[in-house]
């Protein structure tokens, strides 16, 4: 069964179309990547799966059940999502700010509990950012805040992770430790869904990519399947080189034919 | 004092603030000349004085408290989203039309007008600011604000002196009470009004976080900000409606309860809510005390102690007041 699948949606804001019969499914353990322009609609369509501001039609399944039937705080404990931007306006510490993440599992007011406070020191090893647990969460920088919101993110122990350009503003080492952890995530059964513009680290981690250009899908398959010049050429509206190399199973695309 | 991470402050620290609000309160108790009877001065006046002093401060500051979380703004009082100007422009047209309401009828009616206050901001800034609803209702409210503060200054300019008198001393806040009538009517309202935002500070946790994670996170952002929006109008309202507008303590109160709280709303409301108890009371202790026999307004009071504290406070901290 499909952690996550898409069939004939439609979406968009008001009376704004952005997205036009979109057609995805993505298994428990694969990555799946998101590349389009910049408009194309790679942030509404992870939008469109929680809800989040957008007009839908169509037909969105979370592991095998319509989305319209799962409860809002059963839908937190399957899926979470980490937006382009964000901007929390507390003072909180990078401990209490991972501690967030259990909020689908608590019932009114309550303390957090010796399983929550686990959990967040858990996910917070896994994104390297345990050594910052006392430091004020506004004092971070980009790339360290970045980490943490995908270590408050993993405290919701998600089935399903939506991620919208975690890698921006990460330095080379983060983001491949980034895309290394979303890959020994996927290795627990986390389906992720990913938006971004890093083409290289797409192709040597992704099981799957979803090519957008102007609200429709232009190409879904293996990176091997859209990553060749004529496609990527067509939707990014330039001419591109798309070189492979096959010792890091990486795609390297640079402008000119 | 040392926080634990998701265990909020130490018992040391309840301890302590507890023990300020009791011996700030022996001595709002004992403050000021005892002209009639000692007993029936501290039963009669002094007492239900000290109480409707504690509950004001507890709602302003709770109140500061949300509307700081929900605008995502550490600017924002009760005052921010014309919560004041609406009541105050009620109890105001109250005082000039000349009827003499009992205690419970301008403690609702300040309530309503807090109430329609907001439920207007709120409409105007969902209708201008779809894509920013914070600032816009920020601007919303402060314009709501201005309006009102004119509206009050018409009432006085087409008022005789006595009403005038009337309506300014009213707007310097006043927290004298003869008998019991004003605070056991409030007690309910306060004690409901923080309770309600108390069970909704781990929402009001993820809101701080922004709409989008809040939201993934599970919360009905729309509903829950409207549900603690009027929670925050009924206790501020109520409160303006009972002892007129008192600056300064939504404010205040929860910048400096963060020093030793933290931020994580489910401490800070009732480290607020107990902050602002003990700051009303000083404050309503020294109003009286500084002009003896006279007695001074306590809104005076608070905005010439609280403003330079505040802005010391500030200094001290080195710390920038983000805007949102």
């Amino acid at each position: 069964m499909s952690a996550l699948s898409m069939t004939g949606v439609r979406a968009g804001y008001n009376d704004l179309n952005v997205l036009r019969g979109i057609d995805i499914s993505v298994m428990p353990g694969e990555i799946c990547g998101l590349i389009g322009p910049n408009g194309a609609g790679k942030s509404t369509l992870l939008r469109s799966v929680i809800g989040l501001g957008v007009r839908m039609e169509g037909a969105i399944t979370l592991c095998g059940e319509d989305i319209a039937s799962i409860p809002r705080s059963r839908m937190a404990r399957l899926v979470s999502y980490l937006p382009q931007n964000f901007n929390p306006s507390s003072r909180l510490s990078v401990f209490e700010t991972v501690l967030l993440g259990r909020h689908p599992y608590r019932r009114g007011w309550s303390m957090d509990s010796r399983e929550d406070l686990e959990t967040a020191r858990l996910c917070m090893e896994e994104t390297d950012t345990w050594h910052l647990r006392e430091r004020s969460f506004s004092n971070l920088s980009g790339g360290e805040k970045r980490l943490v919101m995908l270590a408050s993110a993993l405290a919701q122990e998600p089935r399903l992770l939506l991620l919208d350009e975690p890698g921006s503003s990460l330095d080379f080492r983060h983001q491949l430790s980034m895309w290394k952890l979303l890959r020994k995530l996927s290795g627990n059964g986390i389906a992720v869904v990913v938006s971004t513009h890093e083409v290289a680290l797409a192709g040597r981690y992704m099981d799957s990519v979803l090519l957008l250009s102007g609200g429709r899908s232009a190409a879904f398959g293996s990176p091997k399947e859209v990553f060749t010049a004529g496609i990527l050429s067509e939707v990014f509206q330039v001419d591109l080189t798309v070189l492979h190399d096959g010792m890091t199973d990486s795609w390297v695309v640079v402008p000119g034919p | 004092m040392r926080r634990r991470a998701g265990r909020g402050p130490s018992a040391g620290f309840w301890a302590l603030l507890a023990a300020m609000i009791a011996v700030a309160s022996f001595i709002s108790l004992l403050s000021g000349p005892m002209s009639d009877p000692p007993g029936w001065v501290v039963t009669g006046l002094r007492l239900p004085r000290l109480v409707l002093a504690l509950l004001t401060g507890a709602a302003l500051s709770v109140s500061g408290c949300v509307l700081q979380s929900i605008l995502r703004n550490d600017l924002a009082t009760p005052y921010t989203l014309g919560i004041s100007a609406g009541a105050g422009v009620v109890a105001g047209s109250v005082i000039v039309s000349g009827l003499v309401l009992p205690v419970l009828g301008m403690v609702a009616l300040g309530t309503l007008g807090a109430l329609l206050a907001v439920t207007l901001v709120y409409t105007l800034a969902s209708r201008a600011g779809r894509n920013d609803r914070g600032s816009s209702l920020i601007l919303a409210g402060v314009t709501m604000n201005l309006v009102g503060a004119s509206v009050l200054l018409l009432f006085e300019y087409f008022s005789d002196a006595s009403r005038v008198l009337e309506i300014v001393r009213w707007m310097m806040g006043d927290l004298s009470v003869i008998g019991w009538s004003k605070p056991l009517f409030l007690l309910p309202v306060v004690l409901a009004g923080v309770a309600a935002v108390e069970l909704r500070t781990g929402v009001m946790n993820q809101i701080s976080q922004g709409d989008d994670i809040a939201h993934s996170r599970g919360v009905h952002v729309y509903r829950e900000r409207n549900l603690l929006l009027a929670s925050a109008a009924v206790l501020a309202g109520s409160t303006v409606g009972a002892a007129g507008p008192i600056g300064f303590v939504g404010l205040m109160v929860p910048h400096i309860m963060r020093r030793f709280a933290g931020s994580d709303y489910r401490y800070l409301v009732p480290a607020s809510a107990l902050g602002g108890m003990l700051l009303v009371v000083l404050a309503d202790s020294m109003s009286r005390v500084v002009a003896s026999p006279a007695e001074l307004p306590i809104g005076i009071v608070m905005s010439l102690t609280g403003g330079p504290f505040f802005l010391v406070l500030l200094l001290r901290s080195g710390r920038h007041v983000e805007d949102g």
